[in-house]
Parts: structure tokens; sequence; C-alpha cells
């Protein structure tokens, strides 16, 4: 250590590696992608499922092979990734990233940081095979992205437990009364529900909105041009807070993750989760067979909506080799190729011409989504996310504290006006 | 010595001192014994909700292995090390010669200098994060481990010019002034002088700055992109899924990532405890 | 040259052994920072043009709730925080012996300072868990349920300043240990002669020649407590609805989840001058100590 400290020396030498190493580096990252246009691609990836990783690693070997190219993987943690993306579309971005879709997509696409790949539709003739996804990735009527797994939101529970106990599944308010007074004196909680990430509560809030003000009114609150104090949000915190007081709701929620809470069902602690099917992930391998939904009880009477929100993969508006990040997407959206990525997680597929799965849960959720009239994505993927974060606070304090209801709707139209300027 | 050292000769006194001590020192250490424990869990343990009890199934070797085949747990390794060695090095050598000049040579506006180092350092490190991202792109630097040395050199270095200015500054003033009345210059006086008194304090701060630097987690992830550059306390967060948290593989994972600031103290002690009574004790 | 060089080189060597700290230091912290004050002047979403607003996030600021949540919680931080030096002490002198074998135990006591912050973090969570956590398994031995800490609006910062604490007394104690080597063993001695012993000697003798360790404990522990983090972010992220937030975690959540960077450093800002009075105070009793020596 004593001759890291000769003075000058050191200190030039240091100066030197610095400067050498930034020129060697800024020489990279200009001069490099002139040699590497045509074959070099870099794909940021935001999933942590082990499987669902392989099966993408196929797919880049497969595509390698195919197109000569050189393929890059650099996978993300799935929460840091949310920060890293507003620093990478601005200061280095990949060729390919993995995002979410409707106004998630929209917040950088405003921005001019997300490629319209709308040539890319035409092209392969996404169109007929999509359906109503598209509507997940287009703005204004052009394309930013691939939909990917869609998630269905509804009511999880587990049929030998609610047979053992003789419960049965909610499919009206008065049902789901009936049931919750079942539910508390066989000693279980009727939901095993989990705030401490907060979303849980607006998808709570978005499953009663749906069923009691329907999608327009929905929407037009997620686009801020709907007031939080609007009397028609009456009756969805009225019926809410008839659930909160009734003691519905999993004693103590804010100290539970989804995936502390979601064992409950197995322990017989609690019997129905609102959540999309990835519960699955927290259920006892043994008892992942009796796993089921219905869709969340009929309130108002009319068509059904739910939530249903899709992931989807980008191509950056920065992207250094964007004609072979197109050739990647139309590989990798091949039905094959699509079925293979999609299969491990098991979600939805946003394709119509799949196989169908082997997963029931998936099967069901595609059954059930026939139902479905219209679909939101979810409370803070709709609206803004200055917005979201402060509806996500606010309806988690409404859950615990249902008495300070008009203090936090104040609240939150005062964001609301802020933030659409209205 | 205080408190009075306990006489060889009292055997009965010094076993019942032990036996207190170890006695505090586990009930110390529980929450580390959890992390131990839960990363030998198998997950339908964790799945059962046995955090705290001794675990009814085992998964240790799967644990370790899944650390190391879900993630290129190895290279992170390897990243953090090329990002926290020379890190720590460049650290040490600006804030020595900084901290050497603030304590021998005040000139006009060293205080303001010496204040800017220590309120620099006390900023909360998230608001820092868009100018420094521009800055990196700036210098090309954006995805490099050199963003990272840098930007932890510069961040280091205002906690370390303290630490080693006070340490000078408490060396005896004999030394310099015999020093320069043989004609010395700074830099023999550094080289002869400085160099030789301060190293117990350089390892002390050496393990302290290893300790930060490593388990900087924020900054990797707002400078770097490409698994060929992240640390590995970003690989460590790779493994919490996106909707599930294996808790067991995490454990070990947060145990592996352990090791070598652990090690390092172990191996260091003697050296910390010293360099530490000689520096920032003194002040 | 050479006469120019030895009538200089009092001065320009030690500005060329400085200036490499002060420009990296300057260009990397100081410029960045101050440019986070400017952007605290602005509207901005950290990608688009920044709009100027003038004071308007602060005026914003001082109305908002949250802003005062997050700085009684600041407080509560720093109250709590220190207990970490006595605490760091009272270790320090317990394992202060020269016994075969306190080496290691004097590592493991260590140990919590050198765990990443996230460790610390989830571990901590396990304890207050409902239903399994170590809390809830000690109250039900009893027969008592315990308070599900991390829900509960009013206790939940506490809960998490007490896992914060777990590493700071660790850092305390290091310092403490090495107070305690460099003790006066002539002060000990005349202490002892006059017959102090135990607390008297602690109070009269001891604690009097640790004034510089407790010093720098007190001021790493107050920035320490201000500058809370990641133990919320990990712990609660702010919640049960951003009761157990702070300062840095507001800031961090206005501007990374609601991408209003201005508001963000707005909160920076007021939060480097909370600090600054730290500093001033640190640097007033630096400056005063060596005065007394010259």
């Amino acid at each position: 250590m004593h001759s890291l400290f000769g003075g000058a020396t050191t200190r030039r030498a240091f100066l030197k590696t610095v400067g050498g190493g930034a020129a060697a580096l800024a020489v990279g990252g200009i001069a490099m992608p002139a040699i590497a246009q045509s074959n070099n691609l870099t794909i940021v990836f935001n999933g942590n499922n082990e499987n669902q990783t392989n099966a993408l690693k196929a797919i880049i070997a497969a595509f390698e092979q195919q197109s000569g190219a050189t393929v890059t993987l650099n996978q993300m943690d799935h929460e840091a990734h949310k920060t890293a993306i507003r620093n990478y579309l601005v200061a280095g971005a990949p060729d390919i990233c993995f995002w979410f879709s409707g106004n998630r997509m929209k917040a950088f696409v405003d921005r001019g940081l997300f490629d319209d790949i709308s040539d890319l539709f035409v092209q392969e003739n996404y169109q007929s095979v999509l359906g109503g996804t598209i509507n997940a990735v287009t703005v204004n009527g052009k394309q930013y992205g691939l939909p990917l797994a869609g998630t269905l939101w509804g009511n999880f529970y587990l049929k030998n437990v609610f047979e053992e106990k003789g419960l049965v599944a909610p499919t009206t308010w008065d049902e789901l009364l009936t049931y919750g007074e079942a539910a508390k004196s066989a000693g279980m909680a009727p939901f095993a529900f989990a705030s401490k990430e907060l979303w849980p509560c607006a998808g709570f809030f978005d499953a009663l909105n749906l069923r009691i003000n329907g999608l327009e009114s929905h929407i037009a609150l997620m686009d801020g041009k709907m007031s939080y104090l609007d009397p028609a949000l009456t009756a969805v915190f009225d019926r809410w807070e008839e659930l909160i007081k009734g003691g519905f709701f999993l004693e103590n929620h804010s100290s539970y993750g989804w995936q502390e809470a979601a064992p409950l069902l197995a322990q017989r602690k609690a019997g129905i989760m609102n959540l999309g099917n990835f519960i699955k992930y927290a259920i006892p391998e043994a008892d992942l067979p009796h796993l089921t939904f219905v869709p969340f009880p009929k309130i108002a009477d009319i068509p059904r909506f739910d939530d249903f929100s899709t992931d989807s993969v980008h191509i950056p508006a920065n992207a250094k080799n964007k004609e072979l990040g197109r050739q990647f997407l139309a590989f990798f959206y091949q039905p094959e190729n699509l079925a293979a990525y999609l299969a491990p997680a098991g979600n939805v597929p946003p394709r119509n011409d799949l196989p169908p799965s082997s997963d029931p849960l998936v099967n069901a959720a595609v059954e059930s989504l026939k139902q479905v009239q219209g679909t939101a994505q979810y409370y803070d993927r709709d609206t803004d996310p200055d917005m979201a974060q402060a509806g996500l606070n606010g309806f988690q304090e409404f859950m615990v504290r249902p008495e300070r209801r008009q203090d936090i709707l104040n609240r939150l139209e005062q964001t609301r006006t802020r933030i659409f300027k209205v | 010595m205080y408190p009075r050292p306990i006489p060889q000769t009292a055997v009965g006194l010094r076993r019942a001192y032990m036996v207190l001590v170890i006695a505090i020192l586990v009930l110390w250490l529980a929450p580390l014994f959890a992390i131990l424990l839960t990363s030998a869990r198998s997950t339908s343990d964790i799945a059962a909700g046995n955090l705290w009890g001794w675990p009814t199934q085992f998964g240790l070797i799967d644990n370790y292995v899944g650390v190391f085949t879900q993630t290129p747990m190895a290279r992170f390794f390897a990243n953090s090390l090329l990002i926290t060695v020379p890190a720590v090095v460049f650290v040490l050598a600006l804030s020595t010669l900084a901290g050497f000049v603030l304590s021998k040579y005040p000139f006009r506006g060293s205080m303001l200098v010496f204040a800017i180092f220590i309120g620099g350092n006390f900023l909360p490190a998230q608001i820092m994060m868009i100018p420094v991202r521009d800055l990196m792109v700036r210098l090309g630097l954006y995805d490099t481990t050199w963003a990272l040395i840098v930007f932890h050199t510069a961040f280091q270095t205002g906690f370390a010019t303290l630490f080693m200015r006070n340490f000078i500054a408490a060396l005896p003033k004999e030394l310099f002034e015999a020093a320069r009345a043989e004609g010395a210059s700074p830099t023999q006086i550094l080289i002869h002088v400085v160099l030789p008194l301060v190293r117990p304090a350089l390892a002390a701060l050496a393990i302290l700055l290893f300790t930060f630097i490593w388990n900087d987690y924020f900054w990797a992830v707002v400078l770097t992109l490409s698994d060929t550059v992240k640390p590995v306390t970003a690989g460590l967060a790779n493994l919490r899924g996106q909707y599930v948290s294996a808790w067991n593989v995490i454990s070990a994972a947060t145990v592996i990532v352990a090791v070598p600031p652990v090690a390092m103290f172990f191996l260091m002690q003697r050296h910390f405890i010293a360099g530490l009574t000689m520096g920032a004790v003194k002040g | 040259m050479s006469n120019v060089w030895r009538r200089h080189r009092g001065w320009i060597t030690p500005a060329i052994f400085i200036l490499p700290a002060i420009v990296l230091f300057g260009v990397v912290i100081v410029a960045s920072s101050l440019q986070s004050v400017w952007i605290s002047l602005h509207e901005w979403d950290g990608f688009g043009p920044m709009q100027w607003i003038g004071l308007g996030n602060y005026e914003e600021l001082f109305a908002d709730p949250q802003f005062y949540t997050s700085l009684k919680n600041n407080v509560i931080w720093l109250v709590i925080f220190m207990l970490a030096p006595p605490l760091g002490l009272g270790i320090a002198l317990l394992v202060n012996q020269q016994i075969k074998g306190m080496r290691i135990v004097k590592s493991l006591f260590f140990v919590p300072l050198v765990l990443a912050s996230v460790a610390v973090g989830v571990v901590f969570t396990w304890v207050y868990t409902p239903q399994f956590g170590l809390l809830a398994l000690l109250f039900s031995a009893f027969g008592a349920s315990a308070p599900a800490l991390l829900s509960d609006e009013n206790l939940v910062t506490f809960a998490v300043v007490f896992a914060a604490l777990w590493p700071q007394i660790a850092f305390c104690m290091v310092l403490y240990l090495a107070g305690l080597n460099s003790l006066s063993e002539d002060l000990i001695g005349a202490g002892r002669v006059d017959g102090a012993r135990g607390w008297n000697m602690l109070r009269h003798v001891v604690l009097p020649q640790l004034t510089q360790v407790s010093f720098i404990a007190i001021a790493i522990t107050a920035i320490g407590a201000l500058r809370s983090f990641d133990m919320i972010s990990v712990m609660t992220q702010g919640g049960p609805f951003g009761s157990s937030s702070v300062l840095a975690y507001q800031m961090y959540e206005q501007s990374i989840f609601s991408y209003r960077f201005g508001y963000g450093a707005a909160i920076a800002t007021i939060l480097f001058l909370i600090m600054l009075v730290f500093i001033v105070w640190y640097l007033n009793r630096i400056m005063r100590a060596e005065d007394r020596s010259a």
C-alpha cells in the first residue's frame, strides 16, 4: 500500500487511467454501433421467473442461429428496473426492453422514448390475431409495443377448503355478505388481504368501481376527467366501508405482503383473495389443483368489466439497432415462441392463435374473458403515476381508517387538480 | 485499562463473565441466526410461515447453488471487487493528500473547503441521481464500472478527508516542526513523516469504505445496466421475483454477499481498532 | 527556474496535493447538489423541459401534511438514535477485556455494521410479521397476541428505528472500543489510587477522556438518523399510508414514483438545511478544539 502514495506519479497515473478509460469508453459508445449496426442486439429483461428466463434464452439462441446476430441479455430485478428504465431510456438505451402497456407505456411514448412500431404490426398482420389487447399498446392510432402476458383479476379460492367449510363462492353482493358471515363463523377472514405493497387496495377499488359505475366512468376517473368528489363514487366507498366495518378483511393487512397473505388460504385462515393468477406461486403445490376463481360479485345491473393488465415489449426510441430489434420482435412473437415464453408464468396469451394452455387456470381465464365486455389495465397502470401514488396511499388509509374518508377524498381531489391542471 | 481487567487467577469470575458475554452475544446476533437458518430452509418451510423455528426441511445446498445458477453471481462478485477495490484505493489516496494539506498547510478558505467536504457527504444521495447520471453520460461512463468507481470515489472522499484530516492534525506537532527545520519539502514530509504514521488509520478507513461501497445498491441501479458491469448487491435484488420472493435463496445470497466485508474485518481487526484509536477518536 | 520553484514549492506542492480531491468532489458531488437546488425551483418530470415555478415547490411543500409527518418522523429517528452512543459504550465496556477469545467476540459484535441494510431490514420484518414473526411467537408463548407494529401508524416508526439501531450501536461500539484503548493509564491509575471505582470512575475519569469519541459518535448517529432511507424502503416503503416516511424517503418517492423531480429536490434542499445545523455545530466544535490546543 505504501507505494501507492508515491505522490505525483500516482496521481498522474490515476488521471491517466480515468481519462484513458473515459476516452476508450466514449469511443466504444459512439464508434461501435457503426460496426455493430447489423449484428449486435441488447435486451433488458425484467422478469425473474427462472423458467421463463430460460425460455427466453432458448428463443434468443434460436434467433442468433437464424439471423447470425449476437444478442446480449441483461436481466434486471423487477423493482430496480422501474428506476433503471427512467435512466437508460435517456442515457443509453438497449434495443429491446420489457415494460408494461397502458398508461405506463404512454408516459414514455409521450416523451418520445419508445419507437413507433406500427410498421411491424402491418408487416406481420398482428391486427388480425390480437383482438382487443391491441388497444393496450396503441396511442393515437399507432402501436408502440407488443402486448405479452395478460393477467385477469378475480376472486381466487381453494375448492377443497370451500367444500370442507361449506362455503359458497359469491357471485352477487348479497351472496358476498352471506359468504362473509359464513367464513367468519368458520374462523376465517373472508378476504386474505395484504396491503403492504399498496397496490392490492387499488385492485379492490377497481373491482368495486367497475361493478358499480362501469368502464367508461372508471376510465374518466383514471384520465383525470372526473372528480374524486363525484357523487358516483359515494356508492363505491359505501360498499367498501360496509365490508371494512364488517370485518371482511384480514386484520393488520398493512403488515402483510401479498405473498405472506396468500398462504392463509391453504392454512384455512382466510377464504378468498382478490388477485391475479400469479397467486399460484404462493400456494403450496399440494393445494394447487384446487385453486380456482370467480369474477368479483355483480353489483349494479351493468355488463361485466374487469382489470386485465398486460405486460409488453418495446423498442426504445434511442435504440442503436432498431432494424434488428424489429426482426427479433417478429421472431419472438411467432406463435410457438410466444407460447414457450408465456407457458411458465401461466398468463393469458395476447394472440388468439396459440394452442390451448396445459394450465387449467389459464384456460379458465381465457373462457372468463369472453364474458367481459371491456377491460381496464389496473389503477396504477391506468392513471398518471403521480396520481396513482397518491391514490394507493389514500385507499390504504381508507381501509384502515374509514372514518377519514372525506379527508382522503379531498386530498385525492387536490392531487387530481394539480396533476391534470383542471 | 478500564474497566478493570478480570485477573487471570479469578477463574470462576472469568467463566461467569464469558457466559454473560456469550449470552448477550447470542441475543445480539439473533437476527443473524435467522438469516443463516433461513438460508438453509426449503421453499415449503417458507410457505408454511416457518421463519424462526428449526427448519423442518433443509434446502441448504439447493439455496446456495440457486444463488449461482439463478443469477450470474460469480460475475457480479467479480464486478463488485473491480468496483470496490479501486474506489477504496483512490479514496485513500485522495483523502490522505487532501487531509494532509488541510491539516498542515491551511490556506485562505481551507476551512470552507473542509466544510464543503463534510457537507457534501452528508447529502441524501438520492437527490443527486439525475445530475450524476447526466454527468456520467456526458463523460461516456454510464453503464461502466468506472461510473461507480468515480462516483464512490468522489462521494466517500468527503468522509475520508474528514477522517484523515483529523488524524493527521492529531499527530505530534514536533515531528513536523523538526522535519521543516531540516528543510524537508511537503513531498518529503508526506512520504517520510505522514505515511508511516497514518497506516493504521488507512487500515481502519479501508474497512469502513470497503463496507460502504460494497453494500451500495442504489447507485448500482442508477448507473449500471449490463450484467457485465453490475455489482453483487444488484444481483441480490435480481433474486427478488416479480411476484414471489424466495427468502431462503435471498438469505443465502445475503450470506454470500456479506462474506467479503466480514472476512476483511476479521483479518484486519487489530489494525482497525488501532487505526480508529489514533484517528477518528482523537480528532 | 529552480529558484522560483524553491521559493514557491511551499504552496505549490500542497495545492497540487489537494487539487484532485477538490476537482473530483467539486464536479461530481457539489455541482450535482447545486444542480438539485436549481431543479427544486422547477416543475420537472425528469425527462422533458423544465418549467420555472420559482418557490412554488416550497410553497406546496409547506402546505403538505405528508411533509410534517416525515419531519416528525425524522425527529423521532433523531431522538431514538441517540440511544446508540450510550448502548454502544455499554457493549464496549462489557467486552473490553483481554481474555482469550475476546477478539472473536468483539468481531462478532461488529457484524451488524457490515451487513447490507437490505438484509437487516428483511430480517427485522420477520421479527414483526404478525402470526409468524419472532415477536408474535414470543407473545403467544405467554398467551398474548403481539401488536402488528408495522401496521400501526403510531408505532411503525419506532419499530423501524429499533431495527436501524442495531447496526448503529455496532458502529458506536467500535468507536468506543477504540476510545477505551487510548485511555490514559496514568489518569486511570491516579483515579484508582483516589479510590474511584465503577460508576464514579466512569463518570469522572473515563468519560471526560472520551469526549472526542462521543462527539464523533453523536455526529455520525445524527447524520445517520437524518439520512435514514434504506430501512424504510425495505421494511415499510413509508407505509402504512405514509405514516413511517421520512424526508429522504418522501423525496425518493416523489422523484421516482411520482416523477416529480422538482418537488423531490425541494424536499432534499430542506433536508440539507436541517443537516446544516449539525454540520455547523460539528465544524464549530472542531475549530474550537483546535484553537484550544494551538
